[in-house]
């Protein structure tokens, strides 16, 4: 519904525009010279295993709305790995061109509207582009004005103007935001991510500087819980947490040695081999995205779901909406247009693992306890 | 300066640096040493044996954070009104060696971006309006003490080779090693040498891409890291590159057993996490579940593997069983005594200075600006902006200002406003759990979930949890000063109880870890103690078991001094009895005193009680 007249160029433009795109959506870089010849990202359809934390991904760029994935675990199995390879199967999306914000037609007007000062916009000035859904990586050491924005220093200084830097929530707009060891970011950093993650709005008050954007996206995070426990609050902010773990089978390390060594050797020929499985699984993304609206769901399998919270006795209700949420996503993605137990199951304990109330001395892990309240629920809904 | 050839000893480390020339891909080499043993002398001098003019930048363990990564160089930015950058460390090494002596001091911020910079193989600046993208590709040596406290398992993961522990040079090394450092070596017979040494390198270079590993090979390497615990898969890829650079340093085509023992030695080993399985009689393969026999199902499986070298294959004779029995056979051999135990730290008096200011110049959170030195901290731009607007008029005026450019901002040394910042450092608290006698299992399932409760709320406080658990002879840490709750559940699983009450030995063990905490910048440490006071073993029986039995006034006048002390070092403590005592004779309340702390009698205590009389001091 965007679509305005200059779209014609997009197809000529679209794999230009991309490669652009992806520059930017990594990190604007001064000098191109810094591009390295290694940017070639491990093809997320060979990433042995993880199943789990693929799932958590695929979902949540079907459904942004299921709120992110945590993503704890071993050391060096694979998370920044499959978070960076992400960005390759994500389908695309239209922006006006060149909008930092990443805003679609509506958005950009509505948001330029508003400032005072400004005539309004007469559509058809503008241009789409389609650009991939940005993949934003969070640095450990990014200090606040470069997450929000900040004043633009060079131009304060050269010609007094107070203008505003976008910073990476802007960035990250309408995409995703990963920040690698979660656990161990900054508190102040956590709570202004946990603040615009909950609103969708980043407000900058500082420096003299007053401006709101847009900034939803989906929050992914990863860490290992032996480097240090994530705030109880930011936990339950996370959609999903997916568990990530050493794979003890022999023959899949033997498989991700081989392919790793392959890829090293000759990137380029390697990215070849997976380059179809790479674009039939964005076109399945792309494919449950529109499907999804279209995906229905029986009030006896939401009261299953409702009855498995309260057995787990999970608080609130953010339990109940994930699940429900995930399962629609789940569907869509495996084609399907009725959500069915069988979604649910599936989805299950990604939703809940970290909504169990916590208890020290518990040895049974969440994901057992919430598999057993399942089966349980199932032999009765069975039995009914 | 000591070249590389003229090193005694250390043989593995030598090894581990080799392997690191010919594939810097390895990503680096850890070195672990005691003192003096010329850990830091090798590290420097394996410059010698890379190409000339690689980049080789020791990082200061001072180093702040705009320094590593890079950031805006200010003066030269406000001369100028234009954002000039300046690279941090992390990027002038590289295509090079970045060098951390005492790695394990290094604190996690710099620790973080340098894990940061490693998985990525760059850095990104993303600060004070800046946003760029610099190479970063280095291998990174460093070297430490474990005495001084361990290096965080994260960095490790991403380093490919960690030298295992050795112990002091024998004799004749020794006296050589003075020769050495006298200056007898004949300077050509150095130089020799070394042309040498850099001349294999060199070829083992131009080996590494024809040599070759068979499937079986790698199937057996990533077994014995199963067997040993190793977590994590990247450890495979590691080994796998290790075993092939030795084979290249050897001008081999093929990975022999020699290359394989190797990569485990250098790559396995010091990652294990639990002893190999010794299987007495039947050597049969480590119980594995779900682990299919190398069967040749592997072949149909979806890999991408279209070139496997089939003569490769065919010349590997031994079966996988085998090689895995060799395996397990150099594991013992070359396994230390003491090798879980390596990255623990010692006993070992460690020194402390006490810099846990809580406002600081360098890190934490940035709460004010005041005037300063823009060479003491970091630049605080738009106070720094403002203090110089109104006098922009008058110093155009000034003849000392002109020539400059009239667009550029005239800003003086007293204009200048840096960062103060609040450190926001937690509390550590010390649990020592008396585990002694019939009670003990009571107490330490309290104190088990005290500390798990204490945890659950700890991010939020940057709180930290050790437990120390006493009984028998002596004290042990059980649980080494840590934020997880999974750490906390694994570790104290398993809680042995009886024996003695080595009171004593725990309130040494007990200082001696919060002094190593300092070292961190922790700066508020409470000891958490959990008993009825009655201690019954000395420290003298602690270290020496033949030693007679300390009298009861001896063993209070030990106690008595040590708690002194501890309370003079700014350690609080609070005494928890939780034991229906009908026989009390105060001596718990009096322990508490001694530490100035305060003493509680929560009879069946829930673990909650316990927080919260902790978190009430």
């Amino acid at each position: 519904m965007t679509q305005t007249e200059p779209v014609a160029k997009k197809s000529a433009a679209k794999k230009t525009v991309a490669a652009k795109a992806k520059a930017e959506s990594e990190v604007k870089s001064v000098k191109p010279s810094s591009k390295k010849k290694s940017g070639w990202a491990f093809p997320f359809t060979a990433i042995v295993g993880q199943e789990e934390m693929k799932l958590s991904l695929i979902l949540n760029s079907i459904d942004p709305k299921i709120g992110g994935v945590l993503v704890m675990g071993h050391r060096g199995t694979g998370k920044s790995t499959i978070v960076r390879a992400l960005a390759e199967v994500l389908p695309f999306i239209d922006r006006v061109e060149g909008d930092t914000y990443n805003r679609t037609l509506e958005q950009y007007i509505e948001g330029e509207e508003g400032k005072k000062g400004r005539k309004s916009i007469d559509p058809t000035s503008l241009s789409i582009e389609k650009i991939p859904i940005p993949v934003v990586d969070l640095p450990l050491g990014a200090t606040e004005d470069r997450v929000c924005g900040t004043i633009d220093i060079e131009q304060a200084l050269t010609s007094g103007v107070k203008a505003f830097e976008p910073g990476l929530l802007a960035q990250a707009n309408r995409g995703f935001l990963y920040i690698d060891e979660v656990n161990l970011l900054d508190d102040h950093l956590v709570d202004v991510l946990l603040d615009v993650a909950a609103s969708g709005q980043n407000v900058v008050e500082r420096e003299g500087i007053s401006i709101r954007h847009p900034a939803r996206f989906v929050l992914v995070g990863s860490g290992n819980p032996e480097e240090g426990e994530l705030r109880p609050q930011l936990l339950d902010r996370f959609g999903l947490h997916a568990r990530i773990i050493t794979i003890l089978e022999v023959e899949k390390r033997v498989d991700i040695v081989k392919r790793r060594r392959e890829f090293d050797e000759a990137p380029e020929s390697f990215m070849k081999k997976y380059s179809h499985d790479q674009q039939k699984l964005q076109k399945k993304i792309q494919t449950a995205k529109e499907l999804l609206p279209k995906v229905t769901m029986t009030d006896e399998v939401l009261t299953d779901i409702a009855k498995l919270c309260m057995n787990l006795g999970i608080d609130g209700h953010r339990g109940e909406l994930t699940i429900a949420r995930t399962a629609f996503a789940h569907a869509a993605f495996l084609g399907e247009t009725v959500v069915t137990m069988k979604h649910v199951k599936e989805v299950a304990s990604l939703c809940l693992r970290h909504r169990l109330r916590k208890d020290p001395l518990e040895t049974l892990d969440a994901g057992e306890k919430i598999d057993r309240e399942l089966a349980k629920l199932l032999g009765e809904a069975e039995a009914v | 300066m000591i070249a590389f050839t003229d090193i005694v000893g250390m043989d593995l480390a030598k090894q581990a640096l080799m392997l690191l020339a010919v594939d810097s891909e390895l990503g680096g080499v850890v070195i672990p040493s005691a003192v003096g043993s010329g850990k830091s002398t090798l590290a420097r001098a394996f410059a010698d044996i890379l190409p000339k003019g690689t980049p080789f930048v020791e990082l200061p363990l001072n180093v702040t954070e705009d320094r590593l990564i890079g950031g805006i160089d200010l003066e030269a930015t406000l001369a100028t009104g234009v954002r000039v950058v300046q690279h941090g460390v992390l990027s002038k090494a590289h295509g090079g060696v970045l060098y951390v002596d005492s790695i394990s001091l290094l604190d996690s911020s710099a620790v973080s971006h340098i894990m940061d910079a490693i998985s990525r193989g760059e850095v990104l600046v993303e600060r004070e309006g800046l946003s760029e993208v610099h190479p970063a590709k280095f291998m990174l040596v460093g070297t430490y003490d474990p005495t001084d406290g361990e290096v965080r398992m994260g960095l490790l993961d991403r380093i490919g080779i960690i030298v295992p522990f050795t112990a002091q040079n024998d004799y004749r090394a020794r006296k050589k090693i003075v020769k050495m450092v006298m200056g007898t070596r004949d300077a050509e017979d150095t130089r020799d040498e070394l042309n040498m040494l850099a001349g294999f390198i060199n070829a083992a270079k131009e080996q590494l891409p024809h040599v070759s590993i068979t499937d079986d090979q790698i199937r057996a390497l990533i077994q014995t890291a199963i067997s040993l615990g190793v977590e994590g898969n990247r450890v495979d890829i590691f080994t796998v590159r290790a075993a092939i650079a030795s084979a290249a340093l050897a001008q081999r085509s093929d990975v022999d057993e020699e290359d394989m023992k190797q990569a485990i030695k250098l790559v396995l080993i010091p990652r294990a996490t639990r002893m190999p399985e010794k299987e007495a009689e039947s050597n049969e393969a480590p119980p594995q579940e779900e682990m299919p026999p190398e069967e040749p199902e592997a072949e149909d499986e979806e890999a991408p593997s279209d070139t496997p070298d089939a003569e490769a294959e065919e010349e590997q004779k031994e079966t996988p069983d085998m090689i895995e029995e060799l395996m397990m056979e150099a594991i013992e051999m070359e396994l230390p005594d003491n090798i879980l135990n390596i990255s623990l730290a010692s006993k070992k008096k460690a020194t402390t200075g006490s810099r846990g200011e809580a406002l600081n110049n360098k890190r934490g959170r940035f709460v004010r600006s005041q005037p300063g030195e823009m060479r003491s901290g970091k630049v605080a731009l738009i106070p720094t902006l403002i203090s110089a607007a109104p006098w922009q008029e008058t110093r155009r005026r000034d003849s000392k200002m002109a020539g400059r450019p009239k667009t550029a901002l005239l800003i003086t040394k007293d204009d200048v406003k840096i960062k103060r910042f609040r450190d926001k450092s937690g509390t550590l608290f010390i649990f020592m759990v008396d585990a002694s006698g019939s009670m003990a299992l009571n107490r330490m399932r309290q104190a088990k979930g005290a500390v798990a409760s204490l945890l659950q709320n700890a991010y939020v406080h940057r709180d930290q949890v050790a437990l120390i658990s006493f009984r028998g002879k002596q004290a042990q840490v059980l649980l080494p000063p840590s934020q997880s709750v999974d750490r906390a559940k694994r570790e104290l699983d398993v809680l042995p109880t009886g024996g003695g009450t080595p009171l004593a030995s725990a309130l040494y063990l007990g200082w001696e870890t919060a002094k190593q905490a300092r070292t961190k910048g922790i700066t508020q440490v409470m000891f958490v103690l959990i008993t009825d006071g009655r201690g019954n073993i000395g420290l003298q029986a602690t270290f020496d078991p033949t030693a007679e039995k300390a009298t009861k006034e001896e063993l209070e006048k030990e106690v008595e001094a040590l708690s002194l002390s501890i309370q003079a070092d700014g350690v609080a403590a609070i005494v928890i009895d939780t034991q229906m005592n009908y026989l009390s004779r105060g001596e718990a309340p009096k322990l508490a005193q001694k530490l100035g702390g305060r003493y509680f009698y929560l009879p069946n205590a829930k673990a909650e009680q316990i927080v919260e009389a902790a978190m009430s001091f």
